[in-house]
């Protein structure tokens, strides 16, 4: 299958974000199911991306427990299922329940899952929050250093015997952990401030287009989809 | 609450509670995940992930003494866990950043934060695992999710030989049970702050 992918800036992936949950919100009901082509159309343009949620076990729990429960639990009991009494209005009600799930974690997991750390560093640069963008650097690179962090405090405790006494060497192991990445956090810091890096002030790079021209024209077809979903509603 | 009033290390510093945070809940969440039954994993999951990221919040707050600090904190945390495999994160998602919220709240003041602000904002942020399933179900099954859990409560205490008041203690138990777990992470974020500022100390 040939997979063709937008090239769409964070502005229409948030924007989109925001559309669906709009559509979820005012929509009724029974046009949910355009809804959730919208999203599956959203990912598979996007080159699949956020859709592989679908083939998770735990999606399914989720979507299918609320549908198995509903006609025992909802509405007025019309039918039978063996001594089991069953109700159609809560297997509708159910029904229509687990679609708007499927609709909501399938929005967040293709809109969510196009972000990149690069966009998020820029956004934050752009809104004055350039700390936080560094911050977010520092703590990704950490995540991988934390492992040699948590296995040198480990064994250095091992080897001294401490692991004999849990209780009372588990909040050494703790404290040991937390003081080595503080350290690690401040060859950062010391290597930034040689750097003369300044959080507070604005990069001096190009202002990052949080949206482009190909966002705009999205978003505007986004409008027109939403105005043409509300119309036959609402006339 | 200005961000211009972070200093580099400040930023660092929220980095590595970040990442601290973050790489919890990328480890052991999902383990915790597995061992136990999705639909049980609010009170066990939940409970355990919650205490331990509002200690490693806390102890954040002793290094880093600005307002805004654990939001921060909470908001590098979430977007590690966006990022990380998984999929279905929005409600991981939402949780910290209300227990973020939440533990902020609790430590505003103008003056340094005593401990049982620390134990009242574990107390806090712990016990929002209590409302987030009720929070997140609403928002993802929509109104008619009311209903089931009325239903489910009113056919469980039959079930069970039950008044519904007897069903309401019970469920104002399991908040108690949140309240208190988080109070002791209030605490142990306390102490634990300050053996680790004793032990920066000494080096």
């Amino acid at each position: 299958m040939i997979r063709a992918r937008l090239e769409l800036g964070m502005g229409s992936h948030l924007g989109f974000l925001l559309w669906a949950l709009l559509m979820v919100a005012l929509l009724p009901d029974h046009r949910l199911g355009l809804v959730l082509a919208a999203v599956v159309g959203f990912g598979l343009l996007n080159g699949g991306a956020g859709l592989g949620v679908i083939l998770r076990p735990r999606f399914w729990l989720f979507i299918l427990s609320i549908l198995a429960l509903a006609p025992f639990i909802l509405g007025q009991p019309d039918a039978h299922w063996g001594v089991f009494p069953l109700s159609r209005e809560g297997l509708e009600t159910g029904f229509w329940m687990a679609l708007r799930a499927w609709v909501l974690m399938l929005t967040f997991s293709t809109t969510l899952s196009a972000l990149t750390v690069s966009q998020l560093v820029r956004l934050f640069d752009r809104v004055g929050l350039r700390g936080l963008g560094f911050s977010l650097g520092v703590a990704l690179n950490l995540v991988a250093v934390l492992n040699d962090v948590v296995a040198s405090a480990y064994h250095t405790i091992r080897l001294r015997g401490g692991w004999r006494r849990p209780r009372r060497n588990a909040p050494l192991f703790l404290v040991t952990v937390v003081a080595n990445a503080l350290q690690y956090g401040d060859d950062v810091v010391n290597a930034a401030t040689a750097r003369a890096f300044d959080p507070a002030s604005r990069s001096a790079q190009p202002g990052y287009q949080f949206i482009s021209r190909a966002d705009k024209a999205f978003m505007a077809g986004l409008l027109a989809i939403a105005v043409a979903l509300a119309l036959p509603f609402w006339g | 609450m200005i961000p211009g009033h972070f200093t580099i290390r400040d930023w660092v510093y929220i980095a590595v509670f970040g990442a601290l945070w973050g790489a919890l809940e990328m480890t052991l969440g999902a383990h915790l995940h597995v061992i136990f039954p999705p639909l049980a994993d609010t009170f066990f999951t939940g409970l355990i992930m919650a205490g331990i990221g509002a200690v490693i919040a806390l102890v954040g707050r002793t290094f880093v003494t600005k307002t805004g600090a654990v939001l921060f904190i909470g908001v590098i945390t979430a977007i590690l866990k966006v990022f990380s495999l998984g999929g279905m994160v929005i409600g991981p998602v939402v949780a910290i950043l209300a227990e973020a919220i939440l533990i902020e709240l609790a430590l505003l003041s103008k003056e340094p934060p005593p401990r049982w602000r620390y134990v009242l904002a574990g107390s806090l942020a712990v016990s929002w695992n209590f409302f987030h399933k009720f929070v997140m179900m609403r928002v993802i099954y929509g109104k008619g999710i009311n209903q089931v859990y009325t239903k489910m409560v009113q056919d469980g205490s039959a079930t069970l030989n039950m008044d519904v008041a007897g069903a309401v203690r019970v469920i104002v138990v399991l908040f108690l049970i949140r309240a208190v777990v988080g109070a002791a992470a209030g605490w142990l974020g306390w102490d634990l702050g300050r053996m680790v500022a004793k032990r920066l100390s000494r080096t």
